[in-house]
């Protein structure tokens, strides 16, 4: 299955499903960073709210996304990791993957978040 | 293979500290203790029989000159029974029986002794004063045949040693047990997860920070973050007594865990010998916002939430 990507304004949302295998989530990438270009947009929100696993693919995937699309000018945010997640995580030692890249408790935060930024930037340019 | 015999109920006190048989029979064997020594014992039955009363009589007067042993004899009557109990050992010393009963009531003896806070040195200087007054009077009646008294001496010496080698394996089991239990009671802490203003949380931990107590903590916090959609998170390390490595780690898991949550966690407390002893141990705790006192951690907080904290006489002021 292919994940889908919502466009919201300046913003682009992938909600991440459970039933994603590594190469959905690999085309998920090309699809977002190629995306950012053409939408121009300002951030990026990956929704794992749905995910009860995070393996360690799934987290560097997810780095990546971020990685790459910042150098496309775009914030990435991670939204959604549930508290049970969060702590295998931890454990796994991956937390450490995702140092460099926001997270948020939820969409409505990531969302927050982004406006919150993109009207800072806005003042200062 | 052989099955150990469990020690029976009939016997609780060797039951509850897991005294078998067998071990009993170790015991004796390490101190040599054998047939041969029960026969000496008893060879001197007769004449144990009749010093028992005036060393115990001795012995009382000797410990009630010493003030600390008189604390534990509050009235007479108590002497008397104590005497009467005592007498009653001595004479049990030699009358070859060292089956269970007389183990059990050993360990009783140690354990009544623990209880009341009895220093183990006055019930070993009981065996010293004890011993020399036997071998005194064991010489006096074996005057032409010392090397028997030196025998009967030896037996004595090795039954005596294992009794005293039972009652302060009760001490240590006694005490062992209060440091199991007050464990046990440290580790139930409960740590309270408060809400102190809207998305800001307060957690005030309390005592040894041990892996279990830790990864209950880091899932009591993830949960609230989740319910109550905080945004900061205070964790007060003020009321734990040693943070080395371990525990220092489980705080960084912590932090990590509920920023991946979106929530920024600022450790507060951090006094200057554990912070020193962090420095020592090569913690890099640079990914944790680290404050001096819960203070300057609400402070903080306050200021990411966006709050400011305004007296209300400047705020009228302003109005």
């Amino acid at each position: 299955m292919k994940a889908p990507i919502l466009k919201i304004g300046p913003y682009l949302i992938a909600s991440l499903q459970a039933e994603l295998t590594d190469t959905d989530l690999l085309e998920l990438q090309d699809a977002l960073v190629e995306q950012v270009g053409r939408f121009r947009s300002r951030g990026v929100i990956l929704d794992v709210t749905t995910l009860d696993v995070m393996d360690s693919f799934a987290t560097r995937t997810l780095r990546n996304i971020a990685q790459a699309v910042g150098l496309r000018g775009a914030d990435a945010v991670i939204a959604g990791i549930r508290p049970e997640v969060a702590l295998a995580m931890v454990q796994l030692g991956l937390d450490l993957r995702l140092s460099c890249v926001r997270t948020t408790l939820d969409l409505e935060e990531a969302l927050a978040i982004l406006d919150h930024e993109s009207k800072g930037s806005g003042r200062r340019g | 293979m052989n099955e150990e015999r469990k020690p029976s109920a009939e016997w609780p006190l060797m039951q509850e500290m897991g005294i078998t048989d067998r071990e009993i029979a170790r015991h004796q064997a390490f101190l040599e203790f054998g047939d041969e020594d029960i026969q000496e014992l008893m060879s001197i039955n007769e004449l144990a029989q009749k010093y028992a009363d005036p060393i115990i009589e001795d012995f009382y007067k000797h410990l009630l000159s010493f003030e600390e042993a008189r604390a534990f004899f509050p009235n007479p009557e108590l002497i008397e029974r104590v005497k009467r109990a005592q007498k009653a050992y001595f004479r049990r010393l030699t009358q070859g029986e060292y089956d269970q009963a007389y183990i059990e009531d050993r360990l009783k003896i140690g354990a009544v002794h623990e209880r009341i806070g009895l220093p183990v040195k006055l019930y070993l200087g009981m065996y010293t004063f004890y011993l020399r007054a036997v071998a005194a009077r064991l010489f006096e009646a074996y005057r032409d045949a010392p090397e028997r008294a030196l025998e009967a001496y030896l037996s004595l010496m090795k039954v005596v040693f294992l009794d005293i080698g039972l009652a302060i394996d009760t001490y240590i089991y006694r005490r062992e047990q209060l440091i199991r239990q007050q464990q046990e009671a440290m580790r139930e802490l409960p740590t309270p997860v408060l809400q102190v203003r809207d998305r800001l949380l307060i957690l005030p931990i309390v005592g040894v920070l041990e892996s279990h107590r830790a990864r209950q903590l880091t899932e009591q916090l993830l949960n609230s973050i989740s319910a109550t959609r905080a945004k900061v998170a205070i964790l007060d390390i003020t009321g734990v007594p040693i943070v080395d490595s371990k525990v220092a780690n489980h705080l960084l898991q912590t932090v990590s865990a509920a920023r991946l949550m979106g929530t920024t966690v600022i450790l507060t407390g951090l006094s200057p010998s554990i912070a020193q002893a962090l420095v020592v141990l090569g913690m890099d705790l640079s990914p944790v916002k680290t404050t001096v006192d819960l203070q300057s951690g609400l402070e903080e907080a306050e200021r990411l939430l966006g709050y400011k904290l305004i007296p209300v006489g400047e705020g009228m002021a302003q109005m």
